[in-house]
């Protein structure tokens, strides 16, 4: 039987990423994947013919240029098309735009508020530092702060020096936004609910937090971050969906050499004498390998694949109390055509819809709508991110048709009484709802809807909960503690059995770092 | 969505033949008028031209502590001014670094209008606790031209019906032209005479008919930012965003600059209550700026030699450039500055360029060499040092 | 009509009577203006510094630790007393759960080792994180290794538990609703945030400092008493003072209601930051006036007294109304929006006789319709038993959170009391180490001034 240099366990872009880098530095690399395609949760289906759906996550951020560089991503088919603007409807039938113009938008949010205009000028230089000052830690390896190792004790120095080299006004800045909440922080900028509201709303995507809560600050610079990539427009649309970027990653690896399979699901990982030695698939076949890497979520890896007797009692303890909480669900529909906002009846001559819809027309809305998920409910007029796929890469649906796609906050995972399908539709139900009441006459152009709740997103990707980042980017579960205290460099308890998912650092969004620091470190481990 | 046209643009719009615009402020502007912006720039210094400078921020700025707000934030004595004066200001951050510069009407005892480059709404306001002040956005409100050049005087005169001889340079005075009323100061960006006309912006477009109808016989000419560029740098004014950063804009304290720096020394007052920025600023005096912001002059000379050698005619830029352009001392290997705004003054026969120098290296008349791109290879010419400004006609204030 | 001394003190509260005697100990004509006619004694909740206590002999102190400390109503008309005896309370939890019980001594412990790094670091001006003074750095790697030496299980604890919220630090050891609910209360004391917002463990642990482990409340002391009798200091009641200031300097202070100017060169406020800094506003550099003005002090909590027909038994020297975290941020979430909780939590906190003490929480600014029959409810009281009272502004002038704590507090980089004023110092429970431990801000303040 061959042995492999390495099995990857799971074909979701982080695993895709280290086979592609394993791959390419001439190991020998098999990845296994349960489901009839890779991608995971970046994947774009046709569920209703036709029509093509980004069925989970519908935008890329953040894909690391480095990436895209290394693995000549272009090449194998990567083009990333730009979303650039954001219209928030107003519940008096006005609304607040973003444009990609930096005077239009100016313009926009004068006719707001003449001070707010201005002070959007200096938040966004400050976010522009910040996003600098933090960037470089998306790209290491956590120190573990508790190890006496000199290489460990260097790292730490370097990272406090890092901080210190900031300078005194931009560390205060990054510490407010470290601990802040998301609205707290934009109270001191902004006096616009409604602009507060729509930038507080990326502060909790992915999360269990409302933007009152403290530790949704430092989402806010998730767009800024994505800034600096600059001219690699990492953040936007993937042409055919975000099932492209895993596909252009998949080739990526293939050319290098590395094996693919589907419909290969893995049932558990072979340790021998504490060493990972091969995997059990689903339907019994075993495969050998040097070394076994699982881009699954913490807890599938952790107490799925493995037997708890092959791991410390301590780390079992802290992988069971890593936090998933899923909060996110999805509705994608199939539109006969484009729906009218009452906001914005001509749509801006098109670009409304080229560009994001949020529904978040004040503070106090999506404060609301966590509200109803923190006592175990979803939320009865939920915050929405819309796009429409279509509109910016017309081959997503028939000529004249569109493809709506509606990212919906909040959808507890641990709903009272259970995700039934009564309650799926019921949920489905609010949605649509709220979006005929920013758009009347929107039901009546719903060809299809595919609605997904977290029990959903578990049960066909995987992720456990249906936390869409395989594990809460909460402070107290980032960096050095991710996913457990001393083991967040990518290794694991188990020898040759390491970890490469977004579980890991720096976790979260289709950036493929996690994917590429666990290649770089595995290499770097020489086996 | 687009960008906003200024209140004059339903007479400057059809006046464009080559469709040139530019952004300023979130507007429109003209570059040039007509196909090349030659004649529009000889007007200035020959007869009158007139430019739409309404894009600019104005703000009002009204109470019992108007003047304590501004003298809080800029460098200038507002406190001692009279009223229908105009002030030119900077004014600075916490460090003494210089943010925008503009200009304050004093238009009434308790009433001022000030201009900006950038939006200072807030700015104002942050300063304005505890105090009993209002402040107020005019900037669309309030249109404004700006009439530059010889004959000046004599338009304005004819359109307002009154003798302006007695209009001081920096002073202001307000009048009706056609009914229209209107503040007329004697400034500008040109280092001429000329006069700037303010006006709400309801009556922009019969202000502009009226006073084209009557300038027709004296050469007016509208002109756009093309030709103004090559005048204000004859006059060695700077320009925010090109000669200087704002240090709010600035991502790096290189990028930074102070009033003393920039040769706006003269702006910093000596005699004033706490301001923006006055610890830093007195300590800079005392130690002296280590920039100077001069002139420079090419050397006709070398600049035709360096064309020479590739056996071309010398190229003199067509328009005035706003790029950085190294300054290295006179054996050519040590940088001691940089340019940032140059060109061929028409007027003066003189390739001149604005520049950001070491103070060892600022003294008038010191021998540089200054980079220049000739046929794809980097070359230096020479050139000397020239107090500003380049061009300082008797006119301007008499 | 003016006076002049070496220095004046705004406040004469724990914090303002502090830094007054440790002034005047070093020989300076000290005078402390006290906006109120009488004392406030019932803000002196908290531990109160045991070198502050030796530095200032206060031999009238009093220090009162009621035992139990907590009493928690249950349902069937039981309580769950919480003992200072560790075996006590571990026997209380295990009636109403052997899990819990199990597991109290651990937390106990585990919590008190995270207050004792707190307390390193609060008889001290905040670290300076960005100095290049040798001394600064020794001090700060000195607490490195202390941390260090505490174990990887402390080190792991402080970076984790620090960011958490109480109610998830409390779901991971805790099954009982009731335990959870009257430990989690700790966590929100006069923070605008619910059990569920991350920080509030922070705030848990901070109001943990200077109780022995396995105790969730501070003592109650007489501290401000004790002060005011040694009258070393000169103390004139009844005005509210407004500081003086000229050319970035402090000239003193100005008495509202007689418009007395007392002239010093060195002014000590303890009043809130905003409060002493808003009148001088002129004076400021705007990006520091704003970061004043950005300081969140919201007041949510409203004091007060019950009086009942008949003098409670000794236990009840702690009664707690907060049977559940849900409960907690179902109250929360009121205050969110603006309304007093509909079902507030209420702690009872001292008593004289048949005078108990009420800390409510929450009440923000705002009409208070209602809010005395809706506490009288919660209580099982009269309406007329109650008197309440609330503040627009939180006791501790800035709230405990994150953003706001060390080389934060009051205002970032400006932690070691000073006032970009010359002569204007703050000393109060908006500066280092915040509301709840009596008399160490005025201590540090008056050291760093020294």
């Amino acid at each position: 039987m061959k042995t492999y240099d390495a099995i990857i366990i799971g074909g979701g872009h982080n695993g895709l990423v280290t086979a592609a880098y394993l791959a390419r530095a001439g190991k020998s690399v098999l990845v296994l994947e349960r489901r009839p395609r890779v991608g995971g949760a970046a994947v774009t289906e046709e569920f209703f013919p036709g029509f093509k759906f980004s069925m989970f996550s519908y935008v890329v951020s953040l894909l690391r240029p480095e990436i895209i560089r290394d693995l000549d991503l272009p090449r194998h088919g990567l083009h990333i098309l730009p979303l650039e603007s954001t219209v928030t409807p107003m519940e008096n039938g006005n609304y607040l735009a973003a444009w990609a113009d930096h005077d239009e938008t100016r313009r926009e949010l004068y006719r707001h508020s003449p001070r707010d205009a201005e002070a959007y000028d200096e938040y966004g230089r400050l976010m522009h530092f910040m996003a600098q000052a933090v960037k470089p830690i998306l790209s290491m390896v956590p120190p573990d702060p508790t190890s006496f190792a000199p290489s460990d004790l260097v790292a730490l120095l370097k990272l406090g020096k890092h901080f210190r080299d900031l300078g005194a006004e931009r560390l205060h800045a990054l510490v407010k936004l470290m601990t802040m909440s998301s609205a707290d922080l934009l109270d001191e900028w902004f006096e616009t609910d409604v602009l507060k509201a729509t930038k507080s709303a990326s502060g909790i995507i992915g999360t269990f937090l409302g933007p009152r809560s403290p530790g949704t600050a430092y989402v806010l610079l998730h767009h800024y971050m994505g800034e600096l990539d600059g001219v690699f427009r990492a953040w936007g649309f993937a042409k055919g969906g975000t099932g492209a970027v895993s596909e252009a990653i998949a080739s990526a690896a293939r050319s290098f050499g590395a094996e693919i399979r589907c419909d290969a699901g893995v049932a558990k990982v072979i340790v021998k004498g504490g060493k990972a030695t091969g995997v059990v698939l689903e339907n019994g076949d075993e495969l050998r390998a040097n070394i076994v890497v699982s881009s699954l979520d913490p807890r599938r890896t952790f107490l799925q694949l493995l037997d708890s007797s092959d791991l410390p009692s301590e780390f079992v303890s802290d992988i069971k109390r890593f936090k998933f909480r899923g909060s996110s669900g999805k509705v994608n529909i199939a539109l006969a055509g484009l729906p009218q906002f009452t906001c914005m009846p001509d749509g801006a001559g098109g670009r409304l819809h080229r560009g994001a819809v949020s529904i978040s027309p004040s503070l106090e809305y999506v404060e609301r709508a966590y509200d109803d998920a923190k006592y175990g409910e979803f939320s009865r007029r939920p915050y929405m991110d819309i796009v429409f796929p279509s509109m910016i890469d017309p081959g997503m649906a028939p000529p004249g048709k569109h493809v709506m796609s509606i990212f919906v906050q909040y959808a507890p995972y641990n709903l009272n009484g259970g995700w039934t399908d009564a309650k799926r539709e019921a949920f489905g139900d609010a949605v649509v709802n709220t979006v005929e009441s920013f758009a009347p006459g929107f039901k009546a152009k719903i060809l299809h809807r595919q609605v997904i709740t977290p029990l959903d997103i578990e049960r066909i990707t995987g992720l456990s909960e249906g936390n869409i980042f395989a594990g809460e980017l909460a402070l107290h579960q980032l960096f050095f503690l991710r996913p457990a205290p001393g083991w967040a460099k990518f290794a694991t308890p188990v020898r040759n059995f390491w970890q490469c998912g977004s579980g890991t650092h720096p976790g979260g969004g289709i950036m493929g770092a996690s994917g590429r620091l666990a290649a770089l470190r595995i290499l770097k481990d020489g086996r | 969505m687009s960008l906003r046209t200024t209140p004059f643009h339903a007479r400057t719009g059809p006046l464009s033949e080559g469709q040139a615009w530019r952004r300023w402020a979130g507007y429109v502007v003209a570059s040039s008028y007509e196909l090349s912006h030659d004649r529009e720039y000889h007007a200035i210094r020959n007869s009158a031209a007139l430019f739409d400078v309404s894009p600019l921020y104005k703000y009002m700025i009204t109470g019992k502590d108007a003047a304590r707000l501004l003298d809080h934030v800029v460098t200038r004595n507002v406190g001692k001014s009279k009223v229908g004066q105009v002030l030119y200001t900077p004014w600075c951050d916490n460090d003494g670094k210089q943010i925008d510069d503009g200009t304050i009407s004093v238009l009434a005892e308790q009433t001022f209008r000030m201009t900006s480059a950038d939006p200072t709404l807030r700015w104002l306001h942050l300063n304005s606790s505890g105090l009993d002040v209002s402040i107020e956005d005019v900037s669309e409100r309030t249109a404004a031209l700006s009439l530059q050049g010889p004959s000046s005087r004599a338009i304005l005169q004819l359109a307002a019906e009154r003798d302006l001889s007695a209009l001081k340079y920096f002073r202001l005075t307000s009048a009706k032209i056609r009914g229209i009323p209107v503040t007329i100061s004697r400034t500008g960006y040109t280092g001429d005479l000329g006069y700037e006309v303010w006006v709400d912006a309801a009556q922009a477009v019969p202000l502009w008919d009226a006073v084209v109808e009557i300038g027709t016989a004296y050469g007016i000419t509208p002109a756009g930012m093309l030709a103004l560029d090559v005048a204000r740098i004859e006059a060695g004014l700077l320009l925010i965003e090109v000669d200087y950063f704002s240090s709010r804009h600035a991502l790096i304290e290189a990028q930074k600059s102070s009033p003393l720096e920039l040769g706006l020394g003269w702006t910093v007052a000596t005699d004033k209550e706490r301001y923006n920025g006055q610890a830093a600023l007195e300590a800079e005096r005392r130690r002296g700026p280590s920039w100077q912001f001069t002139g420079l002059t090419v050397n006709w000379d070398s600049l035709e030699q360096l064309y020479a050698e590739v056996g071309l005619p010398p190229r003199l830029p067509s328009q005035a450039w706003r790029t950085s352009v190294p300054i290295y001392d006179p054996r050519g290997d040590h940088q001691v500055g940089y340019a940032t705004s140059g060109g061929w003054s028409p007027l003066l026969k003189r390739y001149m360029a604005l520049a950001h120098l070491e103070s060892s290296s600022a003294a008038p008349d010191t021998e540089l060499r200054m980079e220049m791109t000739v046929e794809h290879r980097r070359k230096q010419a020479t050139a000397y040092v020239t107090p500003l400004p380049f061009f300082n006609p008797d006119r301007k204030r008499a | 009509m003016t006076a002049s001394f070496d220095a004046i003190v705004i406040g004469a509260g724990a914090n303002g009577l502090v830094a007054a005697h440790y002034l005047a100990g070093a020989g300076k004509r000290v005078v402390v203006v006290e906006q109120r006619p009488a004392a406030d004694r019932s803000a002196d909740i908290g531990w109160v510094p045991p070198r502050v206590i030796r530095d200032l002999g206060l031999s009238q102190l009093r220090l009162e630790q009621p035992d139990p400390w907590l009493t928690v109503p249950l349902d069937g008309g039981n309580t769950l007393e919480l003992s200072r005896d560790m075996g006590r309370s571990v026997e209380a939890i295990r009636r109403i759960s052997p899990p819990d019980a199990a597991k109290w001594p651990e937390f106990s412990r585990r919590m008190h080792t995270l207050a004792g790094v707190l307390d390193k670091l609060y008889l001290a001006p905040p670290p300076d994180i960005e100095t290049r003074d040798p001394r600064e750095l020794a001090r700060i790697g000195g607490l490195g290794l202390y941390v260090r030496r505490l174990g990887k299980q402390a080190v792991i604890d402080l970076a984790r538990i620090l960011p958490m919220a109480i109610a998830e630090l409390l779901d991971d050891w805790f099954e009982s609703d009731v335990l959870k609910g009257a430990l989690g209360a700790l966590g929100i004391w006069h923070l605008k945030q619910g059990p569920r917002s991350g920080g509030t463990a922070f705030n848990f642990l901070h109001h943990h400092v200077g109780s022995p482990a396995g105790v969730f409340r501070p003592v109650r002391s007489n501290v401000t008493q004790a002060l005011e009798e040694m009258k070393r200091v000169e103390v004139r009641r009844g005005n509210r003072a407004t500081v003086l200031a000229k050319n970035g300097r402090a000239t003193g202070v100005v008495l509202e209601k007689s418009g007395e100017m007392i002239l010093a060169p060195l002014v000590v406020s303890s009043a809130s930051p905003r409060g002493t800094l808003d009148p001088v506003a002129i004076e400021l550099d705007p990006e520091f006036a704003r970061a004043v003005r950005n300081i969140k002090g919201r007041g949510v909590v409203a004091r007060g007294t019950l009086t009942l027909d008949r003098a409670p038994p000794p236990s009840y020297a702690n009664f707690c109304i907060a049977p559940s975290l849900d409960y907690l941020e179902r109250a929360y979430d009121d205050a969110k929006y603006g309304r007093d909780s509909a079902a507030p939590y209420v702690e009872v906190q001292r008593f004289d006789g048949n005078r108990l003490e009420l800390h409510v929480q929450y009440v923000p600014p705002g009409t208070h319709e209602g809010l005395t029959e809706r506490v009288a409810q919660v209580l099982k009281v009269r309406p007329d038993q109650l008197q309440l009272q609330a503040a627009e502004e939180s006791l501790y002038h800035g709230e405990l959170t994150l953003d706001q704590i060390l080389f934060m507090r009051p205002v970032p980089g400006w932690s070691r009391y000073r006032t970009p004023i010359a002569g204007l110092f703050l000393c109060g429970s908006g500066t280092h180490p915040g509301g709840g431990i009596p008399g160490a801000a005025g201590r540090n303040a008056a050291r760093e001034i020294l």
